[in-house]
């Protein structure tokens, strides 16, 4: 099990959310035809997996903010638990932008199909500021000890350290999913007519 | 507690505000080393500067990413020996409008917006000192503002060559094109015939 220094834990963590923001910056200047677009019958467009992790967001960000209210006193070390530990290896996408173990999402974070692209986005960046801001003051706290119910059941509780490393891998992990769906999207659209799928 | 390096700190102070070694040894005490790979975000578009850093090794860079076309525009490149972070973001405590990178892996010190706050509150010359350094990043901008809405892209360019040719081996010239707000290509065939 690996351990980790608190203060580069969160560092390396408050980086990874800095890079959703910046990819979430690039997905605002693209066309938002693209973004509603579903990359196959059935499958999510880029604003519906945005609205699916906003669903998350707005159960975790509450439980973080919840839970961090729990008095303790910040520590150097963090020991990640081991399902913790174990969902964030599952989770997280490998170096090279692949996912290997598919999964259902629940039924009550599937996104409607009816959205509106730039609410959607908004509200993406702000719930990521807000966990930049969280995990910034998760410095004063001790992340091992305090712990975070999660979204499946209110009875399981993880490790504050480790729902943050949870919480930013499933992001990540959508991420893929979402430059998958726009190099879909931009493949087929780039199709000249005489070698359309209907030929 | 391994004591922190502030030598190059302390040189580059003295080039510029040189203080009493007492306001000296209060300044450098607040400085903690910091590390990162390249391509890190130190800072993201919407967050507040919380850092003031002096690079010690590395090359940063702040862009603008904007939300109509697909432009992002180059705002500065830091190296050693300089002060780095967003210095609009860090200096008013309002959201920054842009992003802040490391281009290549980085080495710095840093210190808070807090702990630099209390040492001006406390010592009116540490005060005077980011003053100047903050009137000598003023300058530099508005000269900027006239070369960007005045110059062509072959005088940007001699300009930019002139005051500081070592870019040319350090910064990747899609950058550097970015900065000065020509094509890259432009910046390429200028590199191919103008003469310095």
């Amino acid at each position: 099990m690996p351990k980790y220094k608190c203060v580069e834990l969160l560092e390396s963590l408050q980086n990874d959310v800095r890079e959703l923001i910046l990819a979430a910056n690039h997905l605002k200047s693209t066309d938002p035809g693209i973004l509603l677009q579903e990359p196959a019958p059935g499958k999510w467009s880029v604003i519906q997996v945005l609205e699916h992790l906003n669903s998350y967001g707005r159960y975790y960000l509450l439980a973080f903010e919840r839970s961090m209210n729990k008095q303790t006193e910040a520590v150097e070390y963090f020991k990640p638990g081991w399902f913790g530990n174990y969902f964030t290896k599952l989770m997280k996408p490998g170096e090279n932008g692949t996912i290997t173990h598919k999964m259902q999402s629940p039924r009550d974070h599937r996104p409607s199909k009816y959205l509106d692209a730039f609410p959607v986005l908004n509200t993406f960046l702000e719930q990521q500021h807000y966990l930049l801001e969280l995990l910034e003051l998760a410095n004063l706290k001790d992340i091992g000890a305090i712990r975070t119910p999660i979204s499946i059941s209110r009875f399981i509780k993880l490790k504050l350290g480790d729902t943050f490393r949870f919480f930013i891998a499933h992001e990540q992990r959508h991420f893929v999913q979402i430059n998958n769906a726009i190099a879909i999207i931009k493949g087929v659209t780039g199709i000249s007519p005489a070698t359309h799928p209907a030929m | 507690m391994i004591p922190v390096d502030t030598t190059s700190l302390r040189q580059f102070i003295n080039s510029v505000y040189p203080l009493q070694e007492a306001e000296m040894e209060k300044l450098l005490e607040v400085w903690q080393p910091f590390s990162c790979k390249r391509k890190t975000i130190l800072t993201a578009a919407g967050e507040t500067e919380r850092h003031l850093y002096f690079v010690i090794e590395g090359i940063q860079r702040a862009f603008y990413m904007g939300s109509q076309d697909r432009q992002e525009a180059t705002i500065v490149f830091t190296y050693p020996p300089s002060f780095s972070g967003v210095a609009d973001s860090f200096l008013t405590q309002t959201p920054s409008k842009y992003f802040l990178e490391t281009l290549t892996s980085s080495n710095f010190l840093r210190t808070t917006y807090r702990q630099l706050d209390q040492l001006m509150n406390k010592y009116p010359t540490i005060q005077r000192m980011v003053l100047q350094l903050s009137a000598g990043a003023l300058k530099g901008v508005l000269e900027r503002q006239i070369e960007l809405q005045c110059f062509s892209a072959e005088e940007k360019f001699k300009t930019l060559l002139t005051r500081s040719p070592h870019v040319l081996q350090i910064i990747p010239h899609k950058y550097l094109a970015s900065y000065l707000g020509i094509d890259a290509t432009t910046f390429s065939k200028l590199l191919g015939s103008v003469r310095l």
